[in-house]
């Protein structure tokens, strides 16, 4: 199943605009509320019209400007599950899973599906209870079975587990990947939880004020931001701004608060010329910390620094360092076996290890 | 607090102990005019409340959910009736649908149907005032639905008119009941309106309110008679009101 998505829509403040192609596979929504991510996907269950554009769903259109094709989101065959869930209270378990099916089966054929479908999801002999004698968890189960009663392929999920506590949600995350393989399920999935981003997304798409920012595969789109606004809205915590001091091929030296940073210039356009202003972005768990020390280890970026800060978040630690001579402020996390082998309680002083192609740089616009 | 009580219970037993005093009154219960007249009221209001609920469901529904032009004077004009005097509504009508009034005249020409002194013109008068009580209390019924539910069930593939009758009518029906409730009561007590605008005839257009002011004035039955219907629209009061207690207590009560 594919959902092909371009559209455009004039929406209060700002434009909205967007352009992105999901195939078997998880699609996260991600950003701020209000960026754009739930009327992405509105604009994809026909609840909200585009202005321009064209949206197809396994190849066929359900929206497209130019052949004035629009079709109601009836006919559109996708699962919506929304974040209050919006169970219909007055209706059984299983009166609320059938709802969506379709109008020519059987009594019989219906109660099977719909036996089915709460099996599937650990619902059994839960068909005849009213929504709300339910848990939090078993509610969203049911609107997940009701959305999947459609026998859609496509779901829109807009941040189905926010109301949920945390163990919880775990469950059902695993579960939602647990169904994505059973079913071969297209998931486009809003959320503005940075960890739910990085378990469930096969694909990132990073909105920002109606627009989508940046659209690709999870790690692409973790490591190498396309803009400051996608690294500062994905959690890059070692931002820094510098200046191109040479260029050797696509090779970089960067010149970053007096420290001198080599990094390789990874888009596929012209790389910036000795000169140029650009942004650094560094993971906090690619920078690796030495006992010894180095002086320089070829191919690679070494700083002296001390630890200023650290906080214990129980399986890692993330520790400020300060460069004993020149550079930047690095932030590094640290996983709790490496924590205690460095014997970092007791000793302020290492040596950090960057590689350079752990380094992306991003040409200020 | 007690005086307030008084102040409420005393007309109730004043009516009721005049009622037993006087054998007079017992005997009116049962005059032609009466019967006549709480007939004529019961079945107009009914067709009006009916009608009501035909025509005004929509309204109340689009005032809940849908956004257009034009919207806030629509609803406004809704609760005109509420707070303008019936009598108002009268002349109002009169002025409209009158021998001489502005659609009354041509209708009038056309079709020689005048609306004066029928009874089409007391239900229009009853539909006029009482049904935006019912479009109010629909309205914020309709309103108190999760749009969510809506929205998802066209995802599920139901059409708006399924939408409405299996998601939205069984979460509102309490409301429109009360409503209904409202509307049919205001219709039942309309004077002012009617009085104007359809006449006081007896067996066409008198309704018990129209009764009771004529026994009044001593032009029929008296003041006795007057008691007599008061007695009677009392009593069809509070059937309704205990029946719609028992509705709604027993649709919120088994679940």
């Amino acid at each position: 199943m594919s959902v092909s998505f371009r559209a455009r829509r004039r929406l209060g403040a700002f434009d909205y605009e967007a352009e992105f192609l999901a195939q078997d596979e998880i699609v996260v929504l991600f950003g701020h509320s209000g960026a754009g991510k739930s009327v992405t996907l509105q604009l994809i269950a026909g609840l909200m019209r585009p202005d321009d554009g064209v949206i197809l769903i396994d190849g066929r259109p359900v929206f497209h400007s130019a052949e004035m094709i629009n079709l109601p989101a009836q006919e559109r065959g996708v699962g919506y599950v929304v974040q209050d869930l919006a169970l219909f209270p007055h209706l059984t378990v299983a009166e609320n899973v059938s709802f969506g099916m379709r109008g020519d089966l059987s009594r019989a054929q219906r109660s099977s599906r719909v036996r089915e479908l709460l099996t599937r999801l650990g619902l059994d002999g839960f068909e005849g209870r009213k929504p709300r004698t339910l848990s939090g968890g078993q509610q969203q189960r049911v609107a997940l079975a009701r959305a999947l009663a459609r026998e859609s392929r496509v779901l829109l999920l807009d941040e189905p587990f926010s109301a949920l506590d945390d163990t919880l949600r775990a469950t059902l995350r695993r579960e939602l990947l647990r169904l994505r393989e059973e079913l071969g399920l297209t998931v486009l999935f809003v959320t503005h939880d940075l960890r739910e981003a990085h378990l469930l997304a096969d694909k990132l798409a990073v909105f920002d004020e109606g627009r989508l920012l940046q659209f690709g595969t999870r790690d692409d789109v973790f490591r190498r931001p396309v803009s400051r606004r996608v690294a500062e809205l994905t959690g890059v915590t070692n931002l820094w701004s510098g200046q191109v001091v040479a260029r050797e091929g696509s090779q970089l030296r960067i010149f970053v608060e007096g420290a001198i940073i080599a990094a390789p210039w990874n888009a596929d356009s012209p790389a910036p010329t000795p000169g140029a202003d650009v942004d650094l972005v560094v993971r906090a768990e690619r920078i690796n910390i030495r006992r010894d020390y180095f002086d320089q280890i070829p191919g690679r970026n070494v700083i002296q620094a001390e630890i200023i800060e650290e906080y214990a978040y129980g399986a890692s630690h993330t520790l400020r360092f300060q460069p004993v001579t020149a550079g930047p402020v690095l932030e590094v996390e640290i996983a709790a076996r490496p924590y205690e082998v460095l014997g970092i309680a007791t000793r302020k002083s290492f040596t950090l290890e960057l590689m350079p192609e752990d380094v992306h740089v991003i040409a200020r616009s | 607090m007690l005086v307030f009580v008084v102040f409420f219970v005393a007309p109730f037993a004043g009516l009721v102990v005049h009622a037993v005093q006087n054998r007079e009154v017992w005997k009116l219960l049962s005059a032609h005019q009466a019967r006549e007249a709480l007939w004529l009221s019961l079945w107009t209001s009914t067709l009006t409340v009916t009608l009501t609920v035909l025509f005004g469901t929509p309204v109340a529904y689009l005032l809940a959910r849908a956004h257009f032009p034009g919207k806030s004077v629509l609803d406004a004009f809704v609760d005109l009736p509420i707070v303008l005097p019936p009598t108002v509504a009268g002349v109002a009508l009169l002025t409209a649908f009158g021998r001489r009034g502005l659609l009354g005249q041509p209708i009038d020409d056309w079709t020689g149907f005048t609306f004066g002194f029928s009874t089409v013109a007391v239900v229009m008068a009853q539909l006029l005032v009482s049904s935006p009580f019912y479009v109010r209390a629909a309205k914020s019924g309709f309103e108190a639905v999760d749009q969510q539910m809506e929205r998802v069930a066209y995802t599920l593939g139901a059409s708006r008119t399924r939408t409405f009758f299996r998601i939205v009518l069984p979460q509102s029906w309490p409301a429109m009941v009360a409503g209904i409730v409202l509307a049919w009561s205001r219709s039942m007590g309309e004077l002012g309106a009617t009085l104007i605008f359809a006449g006081n005839l007896e067996g066409r257009t008198q309704t018990m309110p129209l009764a009771i002011i004529e026994s009044f004035e001593g032009s029929s039955l008296g003041l006795e008679g007057a008691i007599a219907e008061s007695l009677l629209l009392l009593g069809v009061a509070l059937t309704v009101l205990v029946l719609f207690r028992l509705v709604v207590r027993t649709d919120t009560g088994q679940t």
